[in-house]
Order: C-alpha cells, then structure tokens, then sequence
C-alpha cells in the first residue's frame, strides 16, 4: 500500500495546520475536515485509510462521530483530544476508536501512531485471504488451532487465563483495548476484583514473552487505560 | 458545663391542676416578656395520674392551654419526684429562672418532706426561684392530706414479715419472763422489733402500725392482768405512751436512713453513668458514634429497645437506627408510625409519646435531642407500656443533654474546621494566581517574540541564529506545557482535599509512561531506570502519580548539571511499594531540606534558570503522596546530590481463575 490517504478532522487552524504540514512532509496523502459534517461526509465518499479525530468538535461531539462512522467502516481512528481525563479516552476506545493521542502532541508521536496504525491496516489486509489459524509477530507464533504459543521457536508455559489474554490481544494488535472491554471478554464481566486480577495475569504474561534483556516488547500499557499488542519487526 | 444560651434568658414555670395556677403562669408570662426571655411550662405528670379525679384533669388541661397561650412551650416529664425532675429539667434546658406557686403548708413536721418550693432550691441551688403566693392550694394541700400518700403501698409479703418480726419479739418477751427478767428488756426488745420492720419493710406505714401494734401485745402478754387490755396501774398509760413514741421515732428514723442511703446509692450511680457517658461521648470523633454511645447507654440504664434518628437536613430526620436491649433479640425497625412521631418531635422540639400531651397512644417516647434552638435528632425508647420510673427519666433527660451537648461540641469543631480549610485554600489560591500569572508570561513573550522575528525577518536570519530561536521556542512550550499538567493536578484539589481516581496499578508500569513525558532536555542527563522485579500493586490516581514523579524527575534534571546521572528505582518496603529518584547533583543543604515541600520555595542552584520560579511541584507532590495515605521524603545521596523517596500503601489481591 502506497501513499495512505489520512483524513484530518480538526476544528482549530493551526493544530490542522501542524498536521498537514506533518503529513506533507512525509508523503502522506491526506484530507481534511473542520467539523464532524464534513467529516461523516468526507469518510463516506472518499473511502480514508486511517482517520485523525478530534474530540472536541463544533457540531457534534467526536464520541458520536465515531458511533456513526463504526456503523458502516472499519477504518482506523485515531483519537486526538486535549481533554485529559481518561474517562473520555476509554469512552472513545470503546466506542470503536483505535489508539488516542493528548494535546499537546509531539510530531513525532504523531507520526509513531500513524506507523503502528498503517502496519496494522497491512496485517489486516494481508491476512484477510490468508492462514488467519498462526499469528506471527517477532518471534512470537501462535497456532490458534492447536491452542499453542511459542517464543523463538520454544513452546510457551502459559496458563489458561494467560492464553486467553494473548489471543485476544493478537487478534486486536495495534488496538488499545481498555481494562473494561478484556475483562468483559475473558470473565464475561468487569468488577473491580477482575481488573486486579488482569492486572497480575498481564504481568505473569509479560514475563514470560519478554523475559528481558533485548526482547522486543509485545504489549504497551497505556496506564489508567488499558494495553496494547505492538506489531514487531 | 455551661449551658445557658449564650446572653438569652430562659424562664421554666411549672404547670399543677392547682386553680391558682393560671396565676403563676401569668406572673412567669409577664417575667419572660420584661427579660425577653424564652418561656418554658414544666408539668411533671405522676405516673399514677390515671386516677386523678377528672375535674383536676380537666383543670390540668384548662392550664395547658393558658400555657401555650401565653407563648410558652410545654413540656412534660414522667415522675412522682416533683422537685429533683424540675431542677434536673431546669439544668438540662439552660433555664435560669423558675417561678413556682407556693403550695402547700409551711409547717414542718420532723417526719414530713420540707414543701415544693424549698425542695427546689435546694436541689437547684444556683438558680433564681421565685415564687407566687398561692392560698389556694393551701386549701386544696389540706384537702388533699387525707388521701393515703402516693408513696405507701402495701404488700402482703411485707405484712407478713412485719408479723412474724412481732411475734418473735412476743416470743422472746415471752421467755424472758420466764427468766424472770425486767418489763423494761421486754420493751425494748419490742423497739428494737419496729426497728427491724422498718428496716425490712419499704413504707412507713409498717413501722408505725408495728408500734402499735407492739404497745398492744405489750399490753396484753405481760401486764397483768394479762391477755386483756385492761391495766391495774395508771402508771402504765404513760409507759405505753412513751413506748409508743420511742418506738414511731425509732421506726421513722430508721426508715429515713434507709431512704437516704438508697438516695446516695441512686445519686451514686446516676453520676456513674452521667460521668461514663460524659468520658465516652467526649472520644467519639462522628455525630454517629455520639448517638450509638447514647444509645448504649441509656439501654444499659433501662434495658429498653432505643431507636435513633439523626438529623438529616435542616428540618427532616433521617434513617432510624434502632439498638437492642437484647443482642439475640429480632430487630424491630422503625415502622412508619414511629417515624412520624419521630418527625413531630423534632420539628415541635418536644416530647411526646407514651403518658405525654402528644401521641399518648403510642408504645414508645419520643425525646428530642435539643440544646438551645438547635435539635440534633429523635431518641425513642421503646416502652412497650411500661413506663420509666421518675429517677429513670430524670437520667435520661440528663444523658439526652450530654448528648446534644457533645453533637453541638462536634458541629462547632466541624465548623471551624471547615473554617479555617477555607481559609487556607484561599491563600493557596491567592498565592498561586500570583506566581501563575508571572510564570505564563515569561515563557509566551519569548514565543510570540521570536515568533513575530520569523515572521518579519526569516530570510536576514543566518541558520545559527535561527536553530536558536527554534529551540528557545520548544523549550519555553514544554516549560508551559509541564506548567499546565501541573495546574490541571492543582484544580482537582477542591476543599482541601484532592478528588482521587482510584484504579489498581502496577507500580513499574506508572513509571515507565512518566518516563515517557520527561522533557526534552533530559537529553543530557543519563536516566536509568531499575525496575523491582516484583508486581507491585498500588491503589492510585495513576495520573496523579505519574504526575509526581515527572515533577521529580524533572527537578532532578533541572536542579543538576548536564551529563549528571539521575536513578529510578523501585522496591517493596513491607507492606509499601517504594520509588527512589536519586540524583548525583550538588545536593540539597541540611538547612534547606525542611523548606522544599513549602509552596513557591524554589532553590537557588546556579543551574536554576531565574526567571522559572513556580516552586509548585514538590509541594504538589507531597499533597499528592499524602492524599494517597502514603508520605514523601528527601534524603543525602552518598557521595552527593539527593534523593527523594515515595512510599505508598500496597494492596494484596486475590486472584479470580
């Protein structure tokens, strides 16, 4: 995929500004849209690869431009808000939005999430027609099938619950997924007691797919949020 | 204990079904309107008052009514004990005047009770008493007299043992005739016999009918002619007149001792439970613990079911909370019925329930907890019919007035309190506004004026000059931005105390994302980073936190030279989870280390840039660490620079599979 097309939604000049010139820059192609009208309509008609959203709209609130967006397309959003409360970023990732970035941002966070959301996209697409029964990423493997985990060849001791918590983050890599939205897949519930439990089982399980060292990290977390699976080169 | 309302006068004037009384009460009335005090009407109601006959009630009623026409407000009170429940009233309210009627006779006889009014002065002895001249109720007094005391009541069991007690003393006198010994043992073997019926018996009614009783078996046992009443001897009218009196003097003394003990006993354990529940009520820290305590208390003194309901708004009562007398007992809660009780008791500020003016329909009383104009709840005792004894309710009345006492104690330390949280909040936010507005503009001239330089002179500018100006922009932005994420913690300290997030964290993970916000300028720095190793699990604001070790951080890096090391470590310290940030800076001096937490303290370190004087962050810090109910340090690093060490609860969590 060459060249992704990138929709820019932004209210305030000279963020938007900043953003296309960024984008400019590194030889991105992109659109941009000044309220969530313009938005819906410019999502719809020109079909973006990834979308850049602002939450604080004039016309709509961003939550519910999301809302509508994830009614028809699967394209990538990524949450841009200088609210810092992570109430709203939860809200936004679980209405369906990908990742999030806090004003102020630096350009070149900007352009890091921007790399992790198109790699992604690639994944999905190359993996659409193909073997969707291994995940590969580093050297990390999955055989979903045999319902087996490996590491640089070796077999992975996990236990059950740790299992769960990888497959389901390999099959969001890339997404943030919030504690609220695991625990709701893995105990089918989300108390208090659940996201303390999360909490150790991640631990349990990152020690055990990055031992240290120079091992790659797998999984991001986003305090306060939730955690994410890195695509590794 | 001072009670009387501040200034405010209080008038107490006791109601009677007395005719003369409308009187008294127009002479308090026109008392309390010349010293503009409030006016209270004291009806003391005996507990046998449901045989007064009905013209007395009547009457009673009638002198209500003038009462509370008169602007008074009336309260009554169980008791047959008339002078000791209207002083303990008068203490208990703050009164400080009582007008009473002058009833009764003015002759004193040894034996009798000294009349109403004097009993009140001595039981109230720091009290203005004044009282009304009333010849009417000497008449009625009078009238009154032939009606057996309400105190004598008469049991068979006592009857029988004052019997027995004189047929021993006529069996001994029996014997000692025999031995032939004098009349004068016999009698005074009959004596020490009343003596002993008065001791063994609760009425005096018993000594007195045993004294008699005793001249005549006296007479017909051992005067011949014997068993006859006749006697030979003239001579022995006055011995039987003497015995007679010695034995009703012996008999009344004695009883009186007896009295008089039970009274001390009484008094005794009265101060005993006044004094506990003084000492008790004086710990407790809620308005909570302050009614469980009364509550105890009055159940450990009358062994009844209590209920209690605290105050909610200004005028509404909240949830009842009903104590048990007895633990295993079923609790009862309060049905609906009480509740509006309860809640016409605490609007009216007045008893009411079982034997009073108001809802004597009702199983239970119902007292207000009331001190001056302020009533902080409903205590009901659960009577079930049976009422208190007068020396039961005058306790009562007395713990309800320590209570209310200790909830207007807490109420006045709460509002000072939150007094002074204000004040205190006020300066902080006076100062900072001051430090702020100084802070923001430093670093915006130096933007907007570099930036309008671009604007007009981008192409003289050589690429030195140029790259200068570019970097100055980016670090005043960070230096503002730092500045705001500081001031967005500052606003949620609302009311003194800061309004947490609380989620569980990993302790490691929280330093690694504050990691990721340190300034571009660290550059120069070398970071590292230890992690424990262990899961170290942290109830916290995870932004808050992260938001003290950027500001540690950063001060580290701001306060040492380029090229100076700065180490992170984490660790588990008993039950606390631990984050060092050690520097190898020049330090901080013993002189200056208690000073660093104070706000707008900033160090005068040759690095420290002059005109970034915002010392915001440690004290920020520290109200963040403390809020979290853990505490902040700084300490020497060997061989120099300084150290500063978090420490913060862990908390253990069971693990769901």
């Amino acid at each position: 995929m060459n060249n992704p097309l990138v929709l820019v939604v932004e209210d305030d000049a000279p963020v938007r500004n900043l953003m296309i010139t960024t984008l400019k820059t590194h030889d991105y192609r992109y659109l941009t849209a000044r309220n969530a009208a313009e938005a819906l309509m410019m999502a719809a008609s020109h079909n973006p690869d990834v979308i850049f959203l602002d939450l604080g709209l004039p016309d709509m609130d961003g939550i519910e431009v999301i809302r509508r967006i994830r009614g028809w397309s699967h394209v990538p959003i990524l949450v841009i808000s200088a609210r810092s409360d992570d109430a709203d970023k939860i809200e936004a990732l679980d209405s369906g939005a990908d990742d999030y970035l806090t004003k102020p941002f630096s350009v070149e966070e900007l352009l890091a999430r921007l790399r992790v959301t198109i790699r992604r996209l690639a994944q999905m697409n190359g993996e659409g027609g193909g073997d969707r029964s291994v995940y590969t990423n580093g050297k990390l493997r999955i055989d979903y099938s045999a319902g087996v985990a490996f590491l640089d060849g070796d077999e992975l001791k996990l236990t059950s619950m740790e299992y769960k918590l990888l497959c389901l983050l390999a099959r969001n890599t890339g997404k943030v997924l919030t504690h609220t939205y695991i625990t709701q897949r893995i105990w089918g519930r989300s108390w208090d007691n659940d996201i303390a439990s999360l909490r150790v089982f991640m631990a349990t399980l990152r020690r055990k797919i990055e031992p240290g060292g120079d091992s790659p990290k797998y999984i991001q977390t986003h305090v306060g949020i939730g955690y994410r699976m890195l695509k590794v080169d | 204990m001072e009670m009387h309302s501040e200034g405010g006068q209080h008038i107490l004037v006791c109601v009677s079904p007395s005719p003369s009384n409308p009187k008294v009460i127009g002479a308090a009335a026109k008392m309390a309107d010349a010293f503009h005090a409030a006016l209270t009407a004291i009806y003391v109601k005996p507990t046998d008052y449901d045989v007064l006959p009905e013209p007395d009630k009547a009457r009673l009623r009638a002198n209500i009514r003038f009462a509370e026409q008169c602007g008074a407000s009336i309260t009554t009170i169980i008791g047959d004990d008339v002078p000791v429940q209207v002083a303990e009233y008068a203490h208990i309210s703050g009164t400080t005047k009582i007008v009473v009627g002058r009833s009764g006779s003015t002759r004193r006889h040894f034996w009798s009770k000294p009349p109403l009014t004097e009993q009140i002065i001595l039981n109230a002895p720091d009290l203005d008493v004044y009282i009304i001249p009333d010849s009417a109720a000497d008449l009625k007094q009078q009238k009154e007299s032939f009606r057996l005391p309400e105190h004598v009541r008469l049991s068979g069991r006592e009857a029988l043992r004052s019997a027995l007690v004189l047929a021993g003393a006529t069996g001994l006198g029996l014997l000692f005739t025999r031995f032939g010994f004098s009349e004068a043992n016999i009698i005074t073997v009959f004596i020490l016999g009343v003596l002993l019926i008065s001791v063994l018996t609760e009425s005096p009614l018993y000594s007195a009918a045993g004294s008699l009783a005793s001249v005549l078996l006296f007479n017909w046992f051992f005067i011949d002619p014997k068993f006859s009443f006749h006697t030979y001897e003239t001579e022995y009218a006055v011995t039987f007149a003497i015995m007679l009196a010695s034995a009703l003097i012996t008999g009344t003394l004695a009883n009186r001792i007896k009295l008089s003990a039970r009274h001390a006993a009484r008094e005794a354990f009265r101060t005993k439970i006044l004094l506990d529940t003084n000492q008790l009520l004086q710990q407790a820290e809620q308005a909570d613990e302050v009614l469980r305590i009364t509550a105890r208390q009055i159940i450990m003194l009358l062994n009844r079911d209590v209920a209690v309901y605290p105050r909610a708004a200004e005028d509404s009562l909240g949830e009842g909370r009903v104590f048990h007398a007895d633990q295993s007992g079923a609790a009862r809660p309060g049905d609906a019925q009480e509740r509006d009780i309860a809640q016409w008791v605490f609007q009216n500020r007045q008893a009411a329930g079982f034997c009073m003016e108001h809802e004597p329909g009702a199983g239970a009383q119902y007292h207000p907890i009331c001190l001056n104009d302020s009533c902080y709840g409903v205590l009901t005792i659960r009577l079930e019919r049976v009422p208190l004894e007068p020396f039961e309710n005058s306790i009562v009345m007395s713990v309800l007035g320590e209570c209310a006492l200790a909830l207007e104690n807490l109420r006045n330390a709460e509002e000072k309190e939150r007094a002074s949280v204000l004040a205190r909040n006020e300066q902080l936010r006076a100062n900072l506004l001051r430090s702020i507005s100084h802070d923001i503009r430093t670093p915006l001239t130096s933007i907007s004026g570099n930036a309008d330089t671009l604007l007009a002179h981008y192409r003289q500018l050589d690429a030195e000059t140029l790259e200068q100006i570019f970097s100055d922009i980016a670090e005043d932005s960070a230096w503002l931005i730092e500045l705001v994420e500081n001031l967005l913690s500052i606003s949620r300290i609302e009311n003194g105390r800061m309004d947490l997030h609380l989620s569980l964290e990993v302790l490691d993970d929280v330093v690694e994302e504050a990691l990721k916000h340190i300034d571009r300028n660290a550059a120069g720095h070398r970071i590292t980073v230890r992690p424990s190793g262990e899961l170290l699990l942290v109830d916290m604001d995870a932004r808050l936190i992260m938001q003290v070790l950027i500001n540690l951080i950063n001060n580290a890096v701001k306060h040492t030279p380029p090229g100076s090391e700065i180490s992170i470590q984490s660790r588990r310290n008993g039950g606390e989870a631990q984050v060092e940030v050690r520097d190898n800076g020049p330090g901080i001096p013993d002189a200056v280390k208690p000073q660093v937490f104070e706000l707008f303290y900033t160090g005068r370190s040759p690095v420290a840039d002059g005109r970034r004087g915002l010392g915001l962050g440690l004290t920020l810090c520290r109200s963040i660490v403390e809020a979290h109910g853990g505490s902040i340090a700084l300490t020497d690093n060997a061989p120099s620079g300084c150290c500063f060490t978090i420490s913060l609860p862990m908390r253990e969590v069971q693990i769901d599979e």
